[in-house]
Formats: structure tokens, sequence, C-alpha cells
């Protein structure tokens, strides 16, 4: 049995997505993480380098970045829809999981590759 | 002595059904139970029509009820296909089961095996569909003698219906020698139409006859529903094999469990001397199967009558006497059987709040 997620909490508070998973783990995800994560083809660079498009009316104020909603992909995969109006990323359950920020998790993972320089 | 519900129910717990590994009590199966002084009789209702151990439970059921005395013992079998413990199929909620037929390689007879799957599930009693997402090369309604073709009620597109089987391809909307040239988002939309635009209805199992290879259908569908699983039809050659466990692999990635594996033009036995020729190998899918850990569901051998009946639009299924035909149904019973034990496992629902 693949390991999927029983529960997934849209709003677990403190501007984060909940999961808890069929082995009984919690990942808590916070919202400017996940979408930093988001796998799709614009955001990890498929279509070029772009800046940050700035706001072209600034005098909105910045939105804070929540999920609208969320759907599930298959038997796999979950996709968010994000305020900002994105929504093409498809976070499989499997990526998900690798990226689970809690301590116990990153310990497993590599070290991710730091900008030149960097400490 | 009287006998109580209660004892005969104890009794019928000696009863196993083999694929599911419980007694058929627990699993909920006998019905109707009525207890007379010298005459007990109930239904034992399956989770497929196509159950390979029908027989088999019912003189068991019969056997251990005798046992405590009975004189007169009824056993009534019937079946009620299961739909998966987590549906959340709102795209077609009225297939209970959807089954993709897959390869790898091209030119194992997917279509041939899918079509005939079909018929067999479908002389079981079951609701069958068969849908055809072979966009680029469909060939279901060749294989199925289709003549009439799809129309449109009230916004929807009705299939055709053949040898009692709802059916669906792209071939329907093309002329004969017209290709489609498309890329992938068109194929997408494709399979998003063939589910969700077409009349299905009630169905207990939707086979998808998928095209070759790991690419944009296999992926489309299985983002747009959740699959009950997929079956694996590859010959027993190496080369075939090998493409195979890439579907294989795959699947597994997109979480769709793999029902099993058929292994298609096995050997040949000639008509004239019988001698038997391993054309392919022999035995490699088996194998395969059970160095993976998937089921095995049987071997269909090469045969001139299954081109020539396939081609003429007159599945060999349709006949269960023929070697063939035979072959087929078990494969069915097999593989309905691998599809309740599937739909018993699943794990807890996925709740998003």
């Amino acid at each position: 049995m693949p390991l999927i997620p029983k529960k997934i909490k849209l709003a677990a508070g403190n501007d984060s997505l909940a999961i808890e998973w069929s082995d009984g783990h919690t990942s808590v995800y916070p919202y400017r993480y996940l979408r930093d994560k988001c796998p799709c083809a614009s955001c990890t660079g498929a279509e070029g380098p772009k800046a940050a498009a700035a706001s072209p009316f600034p005098m909105l104020g910045v939105k804070p970045l929540k999920p609208d909603r969320a759907e599930l992909v298959g038997r796999y995969a979950l996709q968010i829809f994000w305020n900002d109006h994105h929504s093409t990323g498809i976070y499989s359950f499997a990526y998900l999981r690798e990226c689970c920020p809690c301590g116990e998790c990153a310990v497993r993972r590599p070290v991710e590759n730091s900008a030149p320089g960097a400490a | 002595m009287k006998i109580s519900p209660q004892d005969v129910l104890n009794a019928l717990k000696a009863v196993h059904d083999p694929d599911l590994h419980r007694d058929i009590v627990s699993l909920g199966f006998v019905k109707d139970l009525e207890v007379g002084d010298s005459r007990v009789s109930f239904t034992i209702q399956l989770t497929t029509p196509a159950c390979p151990v029908r027989d088999q439970l019912a003189a068991q059921a019969r056997q251990v009820v005798a046992a405590l005395g009975v004189a007169d013992v009824q056993v009534r079998m019937t079946s009620q296909v299961m739909p998966p413990m987590r549906e959340k199929n709102q795209l077609i909620p009225q297939v209970k089961n959807t089954v993709a037929v897959a390869s790898g390689k091209g030119g194992v007879g997917k279509s041939t095996v899918a079509a005939n799957l079909a018929v067999a599930l479908q002389r079981t009693g079951a609701k069958v569909g068969l849908m055809d997402t072979d966009v680029y090369g469909p060939s279901v309604p060749m294989l199925m003698g289709g003549s009439t073709a799809p129309h449109v009620v009230e916004g929807k597109i009705e299939p055709p219906v053949e040898y009692g089987i709802k059916i669906i391809s792209m071939a329907y909307f093309l002329p004969k020698d017209e290709a489609v040239i498309w890329r992938g988002p068109m194929l997408h939309k494709t399979i998003q139409q063939f589910l969700g635009e077409v009349r299905w209805g009630e169905l207990d199992y939707l086979l998808m006859d998928m095209p070759p290879g790991t690419g944009d259908i296999q992926l489309s569908l299985s983002q747009t529903i959740p699959l009950t699983g997929a079956v694996i039809v590859s010959t027993p050659q190496d080369l075939a094999l090998t493409v195979a466990s890439k579907a294989i692999a795959m699947f597994q990635k997109l979480n769709v469990p793999i029902l099993g594996i058929i292994e298609n033009m096995s050997y040949y036995l000639c008509p004239q001397c019988g001698h038997r020729e391993d054309i392919f190998g022999h035995g490699g899918a088996r194998a395969a199967a059970s160095k993976l850990g998937f089921p095995f569901l049987g071997e269909i051998p090469l045969d001139v009558n299954v081109r020539i009946q396939s081609d003429s639009g007159k599945p060999v299924a349709l006949d269960d006497t023929t070697p063939h035909g035979k072959a087929f149904q078990e494969i069915a019973g097999a593989l309905a059987a691998q599809i309740s034990v599937v739909n018993y496992q699943v794990g807890p629902e996925i709740t998003i709040e």
C-alpha cells in the first residue's frame, strides 16, 4: 500500500496546510513554502527564468497567499488552486511527503543546493 | 434438534472466499437467511457475476449447512459488483469500476484482449462498457463489428451498443481513411469528453483500451478519474516484457493498482500436426508477474481464428465452448476477482477540508 494522505486540511492555522498520512505522520506546510515548491513547468523554470512581476496595482496592497481550494488528481496527487490564480502545480503525494518540512523528515533529506558563497 | 439462524451462520463461517481471504459471513455475502424445521435457504451475494469460484462456494456452503443435519438446503447465488470503498469518481459516478488495459509496447493484442474481456464479462451478466482511448489508432469498433454510429441526445453522446456492450471510439468520429494528427492538449480534451460527455449510464465495468506507451493519454486518464486498476497485456518475449515493465512503473507512480498480467500469443498449436511452437518464448509473462508480485491472470495462445474473428467483428469470447472463448472467460473471472480484492483493500477516503 503506497503512502497516501488520509486527511488534507487546507486551512490548518498559521497560514499553513496540513496532511495526515496513512502511516500516522502529520506534515504541516506553510503556504509560502508550498507555493515556492510548486512543481509546475512554469515555476520550475521549464519556460525560462522569470522575474517576479510587480503588481500593476500597488494601491491594492499584497493579498496574503492562501489556497482557495484543492482537488485530488486521480489517485496520486493534489492540485492546489491558489488565490493568486496559479493552479498548474500538481503535487504528487510522493513529492509532498518528500518535501515535508518537519525536522524529522528534513534530517533524512540531502542538503539542498545553496547559492554559491552561502555558508 | 432445532437449528437457529446463528448455527447456520457459524457453520457458513467455514466457507472462505479464496481471493478475499475472508469467510463469506464476515464479508457480508450471506443474505435472506430463512431457517425452518428441516429446511434452510439463503442467498450468497458475490462481488461479481464473473466469480471464478461461484460453483465451488455454493457447493461448500450447501455442504457445511447439510452437515448440521438439515435435509433441505437451498442456496441461491446472486451478485452485485462493488464500487471501490473509496469512491470519488465525480465525472462518471454510475460507473463502478474503471480498468485500463495497457501494455507499454504496441502490437501485443491489447485491443483484442480488451474487446474479448468486455464480451466475457458481459456474458456473465455484468453491465460493461468499452472505451477506445487509442485516439490515433482506434480499433475497437472494427473488433466489435460496430456499424451503428453514436448520436447526440440532449447534449450528450449516446454510445453504440454491440453485443450488449456500450462502446465509444475515435473511429466513430472520423471518415475511414482520415487520420488524427493532434498534439497532447487535444488528446486530453478527448479523454475528458469520452468520460464526461458520453452517456455511459450504470456500468459494473468500464474497460479502457489504451494506446501503447506511457504518454499523454495514460496520464490524462489517470489524472481525470481514480482508475480502479490496470491490466497489463504482454507477449512472452523479453522485448515486450521490458517495455511492459515501463507501463507498470508508470501506473505505480500514479498509484493505480496493477490488477494482473495477461500473456497473449502465448504459443502456437499447429492445426495440421498438433505441434506446439513457442514463437515468442513461453511463460515469460507468468515469470515476470511472479517476480514483480502481481497476479498472473492467464494466457491466450496464438491462433488464426482469433485473428479471423477479430477482423470480422465477432470476438472469440462470444462462444465459450471454444478453447479461446474459454480462456477469455477464465481470464475475465480472474480479473473480476482481482477487482473485488482491490476494492476491499483501498485505503481510507481522502478528505479535503
